[in-house]
């Protein structure tokens, strides 16, 4: 079982690595540096001096080595975009992607299983049927259409406000203030991520409901006179919990890849903004330290669904093992 | 898979359902704000805060080695410069130089610093400026600010008699004269002299700097900086400046600039009174949705005038760009860039780009620019005739089927253009270029490129043409030179030539010399109407459309001096009002 | 379902194929006095063909227009001249009309995935089957190449493959290298299902009797074990399609697609990035309908009880 996860573990390591390492080289592949843009204005001599003073003149293998000899030390470099060290961009920017994913989760998480568990439970009737449409209409609505769709419904009716995480708060908002702010900010990228895992919760809590509802055990429990809603949440919901565990891991790395696109379109600070601004400048430490960063969340997000589904299943374990 | 019918049809009448809401709802006025009553207190001067915005947060906050616009903006606010340039009059204004006398031959200027002190209460003096110059003109401190206080390529001579005194010589003969010292921002000595010594200048004042290391001179002190989120100034109480009545300026309490890199979300933000102004103009297409507004009496929509940096389009005129290809024969060919601007109806572009609210322009500098507009500059106006006889005469006709012109050779009269992406005026003005040029039978195949990219292939003369903008700080094209002399970095045609390389571009140069040192205005205007001429006849850089500009204010500034440059308002950040809702009124913004 | 997969693909391979005959309009003729038009309402009167009134502009700067009810126009397929155009969707940005870009669209974006969906399922197959049948290391290394690229952050790989190329490149160019990133990502779902199938037939009386006949690995692949799997790669290829399509539009949305003229839906929607205009002009986000549409139709054709196939990770991805 340690071995498994370390195994796992090395794995992920290895991707960190590889994506941060090829991202950085791509980069600076391509054409146009930072101080392009600068460049119009300032003699040819003057680029020239910057762009040693960035290090951009050396080999492509020597800043690339230089570069790696910083990350083992956690050191992702200076983001020339923004002159701050990389590192402390993306932990704030980080931060931002968090709060997101997280509220998007918890919302999936409350819309989805009770829906699941409701829709799983019912033999038929139009309460379950309308739960049924529902779901299959917010199963197709992809992050990039429903944070389209939400932003033009908050732009049109003006009922949440659109872009950005806070408002211009002013220099001193209460921390009140700054709460509540936050709270009209986030229903719109954070249902158009929610939406699609919602539907996916309820989908796959209904059948497991389905499931365990055929087991003797709780027909079992029927018999022994328990009501058809106690037979339920006592005995087949936990039972059917641990099949829809397994699927957290997987939708950990669709709220990160999906958060990407939402944060794009709802000016969201977070990670993917960050990266799409870093891809825009050419700002390659800062496009490298968000790859890898991206990668590291993905991979870690990975690994703890494994270890959860290795502790949970032991086939999964004996399966791996040579 | 018998629910399937099932949920075919649930979904069927849903749809139905929203789409019969939608039709409902669309018939319904979009709902307002609530709108409550703004109630102001009595019309009081002092007092208040303005919020603004900013686009991308500042790299460092150290003018000397950065031009880009938020640190130019940061330093509009806690700096001082010598003498300025009043942006909306352009006259030459006292400074933290309360007068000056020049030399007979205008080349050496006498400056009385007034007395006034930096925000932590060290007195500002004559060793200010000395140390302001060495560091500019240090190589290793690799100033922006250096070429542009340079006279014929010379650096200025400085010396201080005494602490209260400064005498500025310059090198040659300059016509702009005293003037040119506004592009000069002062530097604290006491503050960053050592950094200066230990060779570290350039790094110095750096975005981690703790704002109370910073000391500032100008109107505001910057008291916190969140990065990613705000910029918050204060009032500096050691302001030298009074308004007309004697009462200390400036008369906000505090300037909070809100970093909001996206221009959407900026504009909400200025819809929803989140802020008080935007840091840049509005775009035509966003009028529609501020006007509302406008009509509620929330915001104001200042006209600025024309534009003075309008977008332009210019081919590839290196030789060696076009030596291995057969168009170079005709691409480069003055009569061929004639017919293309007989080609485009400046007027169906000005509609189509801008909406309508622009004006035809023949030449780089536009009716916005009094003082050095000249409209009498040769213009080759809309007329498909004369562009296809002109092309008839470079050897282009159709020689095959299809529907594109050839050369002799047989090669295809096609050519890429690049252009920055997301800049809506520029995409839609090569869309409109591409769809004028195709009847004429003339390809373009167009590229947006992020700005980077392009401004990299720009420099490398990798490129056949280019439709781009950029801005200028001054309006005087002595200020100007590297656009107009063939050897400067701004020549953007052909960049940085040893000798001329064509006849016109030579009177060009010469004429500019004459221009730059000629102390009488009326010979330097007279002068440069010439240069103009020439420009407009050889047409090395094509300009179409120059945009009306419009910036949003909300209605509770007062006391604005705006301009068509940037910063349009916060240039004289001293002297704007606002206006602080009573306390019944609150909550209605 | 396989029957009504495979229908559904053919309908929209035929629908993008048509544009050219369908689109009233070239998908990039712009009318200039008609930037941002609304789409106008088609009148029905008795059998004869439908009509609209014709658009006039009210006001230039603030983009607003007036129906002229005076007059009508026949719809461009009932014949009509081009200088008074008819927008059943509306107009963008440049006045070209929204019905025919959606049109034109639909054979780049669709034409993409569909495309790339072949590509990614051929191979797909191919390396799946050849790992089930070989074992022994050549299926290890395989199956860890797979798993390697189904977690790697797709959208930054894209995102940065896309970026580095080039961006000057001709629209057939972009067309074949989007197509080749797409298939590079998408693969590994296809052939970790293929091997999981072929492991389990391999060993199955009828591969035994064809391998005791003399059939060749190449022969028992083709003949054999691929068919065994047909179920399984039209499945994935109803679910790697509209994950393509989507894909597509996030690049295009992002700058990182086709180039502007070329109209697709992510170069449409790119537009509607921008939230003022959104609410004042709706129906340019008629690709984003469209787009909704073609998932919706894969999640009902792939039973709605397969939520947890891997293609569903390859469509949030995008």
């Amino acid at each position: 079982m340690g071995r498994y996860l370390l195994r796992r573990l090395g794995f992920a390591l290895l991707l960190v690595l590889v994506v941060s390492s090829a991202s950085l080289l791509l980069t600076r592949l391509a054409p146009g540096d930072i101080t392009s843009d600068q460049a119009l204005s300032l003699d040819p001599a003057a680029v020239a001096r910057m762009r040693a003073e960035l290090g951009l003149d050396r080999p492509l293998a020597a800043q690339y080595l230089s570069w790696l000899g910083g990350v083992v030390q956690l050191d992702f470099g200076r983001s020339l975009l923004y002159a701050r060290p990389v590192s402390t961009l993306i932990s704030e920017r980080a931060l931002n992607t968090a709060v997101l994913a997280v509220v998007a989760l918890v919302l999936a998480t409350v819309i989805g299983l009770p829906l699941g568990v409701y829709s799983g439970s019912r033999s038929g009737g139009i309460g379950r049927a309308t739960v049924r449409v529902l779901s299959v209409l917010a199963l197709s609505v992809p992050p990039l259409i429903g944070s389209l769709a939400l932003v033009f419904l908050a732009a049109r009716t003006g009922w949440l406000p659109v872009g950005g995480m806070t408002s211009a708060l002013g220099a001193d908002p209460s921390w009140a203030h700054w709460l509540g702010d936050l709270a009209r900010h986030l229903p719109i990228p954070a249902l158009a991520l929610a939406l699609p895992l919602a539907a996916t919760l309820e989908r796959l809590q209904a059948q497991a409901i389905e499931k365990a509802s055929r087991e003797p055990f709780v027909a079992a429990s029927r018999a022994r006179g328990l009501g058809p809603v106690q037979a339920i949440v006592r005995h087949a919901w936990p039972v059917s919990l641990r099949s829809v565990l397994g699927l957290y891991g997987v939708m950990i790395g669709s709220l990160f890849s999906g958060s990407f696109v939402v944060e794009v379109v709802t000016s969201w600070p977070g990670l993917g903004r960050l990266m799409y601004d870093a891809l825009k400048a050419r700002d390659l430490y800062l496009v490298a330290g968000c790859a890898a960063s991206g990668a590291f969340f993905l991979a870690a997000g990975t690994w703890a669904a494994d270890a959860l589904l290795a502790f949970a299943d032991p086939r999964v374990r004996s399966q791996e093992a040579p | 898979m018998n629910r399937q019918p099932r949920i075919l049809l649930s979904v069927l009448l849903l749809s139905l359902f929203a789409f019969m809401g939608w039709r409902w709802w669309s018939g319904q006025q979009p709902p307002n704000d609530s709108g409550t009553e703004i109630v102001f207190s009595d019309a009081s001067t002092r007092g208040g805060v303005l919020t603004s915005s900013l686009r991308s947060e500042p790299r460092t906050f150290n003018r000397l080695v950065d031009r880009n616009f938020p640190t130019d903006l940061i330093s509009h606010l806690t700096q001082g410069k010598l003498i300025r340039i009043n942006r909306s009059t352009q006259e030459i204004e006292p400074a933290l130089a309360e007068s000056w006398t020049a030399s007979a031959d205008n080349q050496t200027f006498t400056l009385k610093l007034r007395e006034a002190a930096w925000s932590d209460g060290t007195p500002f003096t004559a060793d200010d400026v000395l140390f302001t110059f060495k560091a500019i003109y240090d190589p290793k401190v690799n100033s922006v600010l250096a070429s542009s206080l340079q006279v014929n390529g010379k650096p200025l001579g400085v010396t201080a008699p005494d602490a209260r005194t400064v005498v500025v010589t310059y090198p040659g003969a300059f016509g702009p004269g005293i003037a040119l010292l506004d592009n000069l921002t002062l530097a604290p000595k006491h503050k960053l002299e050592a950094a200066l010594a230990a060779g570290t200048f350039s790094k110095a004042w750096g975005v981690a700097t703790p704002v109370n290391e910073l000391v500032s001179i100008g109107p505001f002190v910057l008291s916190r900086y969140e990065a990613g989120q705000r910029l918050v100034f204060d009032r500096n109480p050691r302001y030298w400046k009074k308004d007309a009545s004697g009462a200390a300026l400036p008369h906000v309490d505090q300037i909070v600039l809100e970093v909001v890199p996206d221009q959407n979300a900026e504009l909400v933000r200025l819809q929803a009174g989140q802020i008080d102004m935007m840091q840049q103009q509005v775009r035509p297409e966003d009028i529609a949705t501020l006007r509302p507004l406008v009509d509620q009496g929330k915001l104001q929509l200042l006209e600025l005038g024309v534009g003075t940096d309008p977008d332009l389009f210019f081919f590839n005129l290196r030789p060696q760009h076009w030596a291995k290809d057969p168009r170079g024969s005709w691409i480069t060919r003055r009569e061929f860039r004639q017919a293309i601007s007989h080609a485009v109806d400046r007027e169906a572009f000005a509609n189509t780009v801008f909406l309508g609210a622009g004006v035809p322009i023949w030449g780089p500098v536009t009716p916005g620019n009094q003082k050095w507009f000249s409209p009498n500059v040769p213009r080759y106006g809309f007329s498909v005739d004369k562009a296809r006889a002109l092309l008839a005469g470079l050897g282009l006709a159709n020689r095959d089927a299809d529907e594109w012109l050839e050369d002799e050779k047989g090669t295809e009269a096609r050519f890429t253009l690049l252009t920055y992406r997301g800049n809506s005026s520029l995409e839609r003005g090569a869309a409109v270029l591409r769809e004028d040029l195709r009847p004429l039978g003339i390809a373009v195949d167009v590229v947006a490129l992020e700005q980077g990219a392009l401004v990299e292939r720009m420099l490398k003369g990798d490129f056949e043409s280019i439709a781009f903008f950029f801005s200028s700080s001054n309006l005087d094209p002595a200020m100007t030179a590297d656009f107009w002399l063939s050897s400067g970095s701004g020549h953007i045609w052909n960049i940085g030539q040893a000798t001329p390389a064509t006849e016109w571009e030579k009177q060009i140069d010469d004429l500019m010399q004459q221009m730059t040192s000629s102390l009488d205005q009326v010979e330097r205007k007279r002068l440069f109407d010439q240069v103009q001429n020439i420009f407009a006849e050889n047409l090395p850089v094509i300009y179409f459309v120059a945009p009306r500009m419009y910036i949003g204010v909300s209605s509770r500034v007062g006391s604005m001096a705006p301009t068509i440059l940037r910063p349009q308002l916060l240039w004289s950040s001293d002297t704007i009002t606002v206006r602080t809702p009573a306390p019944s009124g609150q909550g209605g913004r | 379902m396989t029957r009504r997969a495979a229908l559904f693909v053919a309908t929209l391979a035929a629908l993008s194929l048509a544009a050219p005959w369908l689109a009233p309009y070239d998908a990039g003729l712009g009318f200039r006095d008609f930037l941002h038009a609304p789409p106008m309402r088609p009148l029905f009167q008795g059998f004869s063909a439908p009509v609209v009134h014709p658009l006039v502009l009210a006001d230039r700067l603030e983009q607003r227009f007036e129906a002229d009810q005076s007059r009508t126009l026949p719809l461009p397929w009932f014949g009509g001249a081009t200088d008074q155009p008819v927008f059943l969707l509306g107009a963008d940005n440049f006045g070209r009309d929204v019905l025919s870009r959606l049109l034109y669209g639909a054979r780049t974006s669709v034409g993409l995935a569909l495309f790339a969906t072949i590509g990614a399922v051929v191979i797909g197959a191919f390396a799946g089957a050849w790992a089930g049948l070989r074992g022994g290391w050549i299926d290890d290394a395989v199956m860890r190449v797979a798993d390697f690229v189904l977690i790697l952050p797709v959208i930054y790989v894209v995102l940065v493959l896309r970026a580095v190329l080039p961006l000057v490149l001709p629209a057939s160019t972009v067309f074949l290298l989007v197509a080749c990133i797409f298939v590079a990502v998408g693969w590994p779902f296809v052939a970790k299902g293929v091997r999981a199938i072929v492991v389990a037939e391999r060993d199955r009386e009828y591969v035994q009797a064809a391998r005791s006949l003399g059939a060749g690995p190449g022969r028992i692949l083709v003949h054999h074990l691929i068919p065994a799997c047909f179920g399984h790669l039209v499945v994935q290829a109803t679910l790697l399609l509209p994950g393509f399509i989507l894909a597509e539009a996030t690049l295009s949305f992002v700058g990182l697609g086709f180039p502007d003229p070329i109209a697709s839906w992510g170069t449409m929607l790119a537009e509607a990035g921008n939230y003022n205009a959104v609410a004042r002009f709706p129906w340019t986000l008629a690709p984003a309908v469209a787009i909704f549409a073609i998932v919706l139709a894969t999640n009902l054709i792939a039973s709605p009880d397969r939520k947890l196939s891997p293609g569903r990770k390859a469509g949030s991805a995008a």
